[in-house]
């Protein structure tokens, strides 16, 4: 297969597969100092470290209205976040659905209303896939409980059996 | 029989807070407070850390102006490494004043947009479903789009010098740690994903001319609501202008007569003392010749605005004279104009960075400056909710033994107080039902001032606000929570 052949193909998105280019963006929610918290970014760091993904990665404390913008330029979407409840494998993918109605604070909104603005204010609906991370303990503390750091791993795994390899790698 | 209200949370202002209302038998309003109940001590544990630890560590206390505590604290360490605000190099000066300014332009944004404009736009009493920047997303798309695209560019700004949007790290001991490029330059001149500097400028003017012809329409309410007479303190140059990064400290009273005369930052505990209250953890900042129930001073934008002789760039100057010509050039003392002259400052901040933007120094590579180390630095800056103090004694190792911090929303505490007390007379008194609408009167007074209770009492965890009614016994008989 030629070079343009070979780019052809890696652009044809695949269903329930993450693009592994410039038009998907990673975003990892969270507090690194708050232990467990930090899971978000944790992911972030290792999937940088791996050199495996050619996309966006973006660090957030949480998600505020201007990420409806920033989505707006991306056809997919992964949001990375700690979650406070145990899940069976330690780590499990969640579909995102617009949401229309919530309460507003400035410090946290939910990705569905980030996902409802986007297309509300610009007219762009990527596919917004949470990636949560089950963590355990939330204490001011700077690195990952042990639980937390296999949850980790589990949750790197979910995410590279969904991305999109490169042809040529 | 007295009755007290509370309102726990206050919403839609940065940290948890409560509101009491306490009746007298005949339900009329006996008293009323704002306590705030966050506690976190961060002026003694930062005790025991070098002195270079402090811009890094102090930005901790808040998600909102992390850059002003930086810089706050940047300016005193530079004190403490023998450098003086006139010494620091060229290069290191601009691209502070840049970073502030980006500062005070995204956080004045999310203010406006996304906390301030659902009462203006909707009303006071309008259903809480409405009262949030989605609804004024879905039914003001344009003026969302543009608060969103305003704030991004603030953002962004921090970003290119600092490395994150959120928690980066530019400033450091004598200096700032990389300079700018011509990349960088060019991005914030030309339109790009985020709009340019001249784009930030024009929308910054669109923005005051929509709250001018609001309050062409809504000037009664605009003019009484909260409005009460007080002190103003902010910063100034040496000749009297408006001053956001470096200057001396004014304050007027109610009148305009000058209570603190353009005093050097260094000079701040001569004037300055905090009361407490065991009804708050947050302190009460006044000046000592005036004594604690004269001597407070509001602080923001309204303060600066009304301390100042004049305004340095073009465009806002003109906007200052109509804010000035408003009220016959006296002081400005209604609550409710801070939202104008919020919009004011983020026109002065778009033509501050645009300026700066052109300027060849932040492109330069002197970054970094030494002098002979001293004991003590003060660092005093204007954050965009108000002046704010750092304060710091070091040891002969250089660790750092006294922390003290005089934060924005601290010398609004009285301020804020005044304003819940003129909304619980003037709107819940010998009301037999709180309605809902009446709740949010008390937070959209408390909100004029855009509160950073997490920065006052250096607070952290989460940060919903609450308003409760007691009796003259002290039982509760209504209370309203919201999350």
């Amino acid at each position: 297969m030629n070079e343009a052949g070979i780019k052809a193909v890696e652009k044809i998105l695949v269903a329930g597969k993450i693009q592994n280019d410039t038009r998907t963006l990673v975003l990892g929610i969270g507090n690194n100092g708050r232990s467990d918290d930090g899971l978000g970014w944790a992911f972030l760091d290792e999937l940088e470290a791996s050199g495996i993904f050619n996309g966006k990665m973006e660090y957030r404390y949480q998600l505020g209205i201007e990420d409806a913008e920033l989505i707006s330029h991306f056809d997919q979407v992964v949001i990375v976040d700690a979650y406070a409840d145990s899940l069976e494998r330690g780590a499990a993918w969640q579909p995102c659905k617009p949401e229309d109605n919530f309460s507003f604070t400035t410090h946290e909104v939910p990705p569905g209303v980030i996902l409802h603005l986007c297309h509300d204010l610009y007219g762009k609906t990527p596919q917004v896939d949470c990636l949560l991370i089950a963590g355990k303990d939330w204490g001011l503390k700077i690195g990952l409980s042990e639980d937390a750091c296999q949850n980790l791993d589990r949750a790197f795994g979910l995410f590279k059996e969904r991305l999109v390899y490169q042809l040529n790698e | 029989m007295t009755q007290k209200i509370a309102i726990d949370p206050v919403t839609r202002v940065e940290g948890h807070g409560r509101v009491t209302v306490h009746l007298d038998d005949n339900g009329k309003v006996d008293d009323a407070f704002f306590h705030i109940v966050e506690f976190r001590g961060f002026e003694r544990f930062i005790q025991g850390h070098p002195y270079w630890q402090a811009p890094v560590l102090v930005q901790r206390l808040c998600g909102i102006c992390p850059v002003s505590h930086h810089l706050a604290a940047a300016k005193a360490i530079d004190q403490i490494v023998g450098v003086d605000p006139e010494d620091l190099s060229p290069t290191a000066t601009r691209l502070r004043q840049l970073l502030h300014y980006g500062q005070i332009f995204q956080s004045h944004a999310l203010h406006f947009f996304y906390l301030a404009s659902p009462d203006l736009l909707f009303g006071v009493d309008a259903p809480k479903e409405k009262r949030n920047v989605v609804a004024v997303a879905m039914e003001h798309k344009e003026l969302a789009k543009k608060g969103i695209l305003m704030r991004k560019f603030g953002q962004e700004i921090i970003k290119a010098i600092t490395g994150k949007k959120v928690h980066g790290i530019a400033a450091v001991p004598g200096g700032i740690q990389k300079t700018f490029n011509k990349a960088e330059q060019k991005y914030f001149l030309e339109e790009n994903d985020t709009p340019s500097a001249k784009t930030m400028i024009e929308w910054s003017k669109e923005i005051i001319s929509f709250i001018r012809s609001y309050h062409e329409k809504h000037y009664l309410w605009l003019d009484s609501f909260a409005s009460y007479p007080s002190g103003h303190l902010g910063l100034v140059t040496d000749d009297g202008a408006f001053e956001l990064y470096n200057g001396r400290m004014r304050a007027i009273d109610s009148k305009g007569n000058i209570t603190l005369n353009d005093v050097h930052n260094d000079e701040y505990l001569k004037y300055f003392v905090e009361g407490v209250e065991k009804w708050s953890y947050m302190k009460f900042p006044y000046l000592k010749s005036l004594g604690r129930h004269e001597g407070w001073n509001r602080v923001g934008p309204l303060a600066r605005l009304n301390v100042s002789d004049s305004m340095p760039t073009p465009l806002a100057a003109e906007e200052f004279e109509t804010f000035k010509a408003y009220t016959n050039g006296n002081t400005n003392n209604n609550t409710m104009h801070s939202h104008w002259a919020r919009l004011i400052e983020m026109l002065y901040c778009a033509e501050r960075i645009q300026e700066l933007l052109h300027d060849p120094d932040i492109l330069g590579d002197d970054l970094h400056r030494e002098g002979v180390q001293r004991p003590e630095g003060i660092g005093i800056i204007e954050a965009p909710r108000g002046t704010l103090i750092h304060h710091y004694r070091v040891d002969e190792k250089g660790m750092i033994t006294k922390c003290n911090l005089i934060v924005s929303t601290t010398h609004n505490n009285e301020a804020m107080n005044q304003a819940v007390k003129w909304v619980a007379r003037e709107v819940l008194d010998e009301q037999k039902e709180i309605s809902e609408g009446m709740l949010n009167q008390v937070e959209v007074a408390i909100r004029a001032y855009d509160p950073c209770l997490s920065c006052a009492t250096h607070a952290m965890g989460k940060m919903p606000l609450q308003l409760s009614i007691y009796d003259h016994l002290g039982n509760l008989v209504n209370e309203r929570s919201r999350n």
